[in-house]
């Protein structure tokens, strides 16, 4: 369970690329069987991304999502944890 | 022989045994590729015997045996070929599941330094040092090296206009290059291509599957990523869709983040300069008609 007041950063196990306003990640892995398991992230999803950066925990991401997109509270908040669950793999979370 | 020189997809690689190496035997596949340029991009040096992985070689990355089946892909064997690292040499352990033979290999590559070694261990007077899968990784690490691309793809050149067929074991590439060949299209490969940039352009080049494979080439005009469907149809597909798309379709071992974020940015250059688009297709010649149509 992601708490508030978790600091999560971009697992040093993944290599992004960002095309326009886009991301793709792909992950680094040990074997052929896991070889299609890339992720692309929209508008949304690369603005969360970038606020990733091992300094600002959940609450702060959230609250820069409400400036940025003017939703309310309750939607980024959900917004965010079901990315960071999404992305768990992508990510580490302290 | 004791030295030859191949030039596939533009790569000049030439293989020379070592004093105490085999007799080097290429096999008919490569025949119409053999060629007597004198300045090889790559040098690989084969051996007869034993290579023993340094001390502190970690594996990074280790391949099953697949064999397709009706388009499914079933694993036949837990250990086929390892990726082993040690500093900036890299080691590849494999085994040669369709020879007579019991031999095993070791290639040792770097991605800055082009004179590798192989290694061959078993019966070994005589060999192919380009036997299966050898072939697929030396020129999978020569795409690597030169910042190329491999896919799964079948391609074809028609009045000049080269269109590229992507996808996995099922989607229609052998199909597709079929129908086209009927309709006079000249087929560069219908499973696998190399493609690289040219100058402002994106070429494909085939590599020696079938024994008499010739060596071919053409401009990647338009890259399709292929769907079985009901009705012919395609949607453009740009930016972040477009290329993980094709990324998925490409041949790739991604264990180390240079390697991966070379191919990335490969795949995002040729996105942004070449039309991507998904294909929807029905498998009988009215989908050449549609893609002449929407030329």
């Amino acid at each position: 369970m992601t708490g508030l007041r978790s600091i999560p950063s971009h697992s040093p196990d993944v290599v992004t690329r960002k095309t326009g306003s886009e991301y793709i990640l792909v992950p680094v892995i040990d074997n052929i069987a896991d070889m299609d398991n890339f992720y692309t992230l929209n508008e949304t999803g690369a603005f969360i991304w970038e606020l990733m950066d091992g300094e600002r925990n959940v609450k702060e991401i959230i609250r820069a999502l409400v400036a940025e997109y003017d939703i309310d509270d309750k939607t980024a908040r959900a917004d965010v944890i079901s990315f960071i669950t999404e992305l768990k793999d992508y990510l580490i979370i302290k | 022989m004791k030295e030859y020189n191949l030039n596939i997809a533009g790569y000049n690689i030439r293989f020379e045994s070592a004093a105490d190496g085999p007799e080097l035997v290429p096999s008919e596949r490569f025949r119409n590729s053999i060629v007597t340029r004198p300045d090889p991009n790559l040098l690989i040096t084969v051996h007869s015997g034993e290579c023993n992985l340094p001390r502190g070689a970690r594996r990074v990355f280790h391949a099953p045996l697949f064999e397709e089946e009706e388009g499914t892909l079933i694993r036949r064997a837990k250990k086929f070929w390892s990726v082993y690292k040690h500093h900036s040499r890299i080691f590849i352990k494999t085994t040669f599941p369709y020879s007579s033979t019991k031999n095993k290999g070791i290639l040792l590559l770097s991605l800055t330094h082009m004179c590798w070694d192989l290694w061959l261990t078993g019966d070994v007077t005589e060999a192919d040092p380009m036997e299966y899968p050898l072939d697929a990784l030396i020129l999978y690490y020569l795409t690597i090296v030169f910042g190329d691309i491999m896919i799964h793809a079948s391609g074809v050149n028609n009045a000049g206009r080269g269109y590229l067929f992507s996808g996995v074991s099922g989607k229609g590439k052998t199909t597709l290059a079929r129908l086209w060949f009927k309709t006079g299209g000249t087929v560069i490969n219908d499973d696998r291509l190399i493609i690289r940039k040219r100058g402002a352009r994106y070429f494909m080049y085939n590599t020696p599957v079938y024994t008499d494979d010739k060596p071919r080439e053409s401009p990647v005009s338009k890259i399709f990523i292929i769907e079985h469907a009901s009705e012919n149809r395609q949607v453009r597909l740009t930016g972040a869709a477009a290329v993980s798309r094709v990324m998925a379709n490409c041949i790739q071992q991604n264990w180390d983040r240079e390697i991966i974020a070379r191919l990335l940015g490969t795949v995002s250059i040729m996105c942004s300069m070449v039309p991507v688009s998904q294909l929807f297709f029905k498998p009988d010649r009215r989908i050449i008609e549609y893609l002449l149509e929407n030329e």
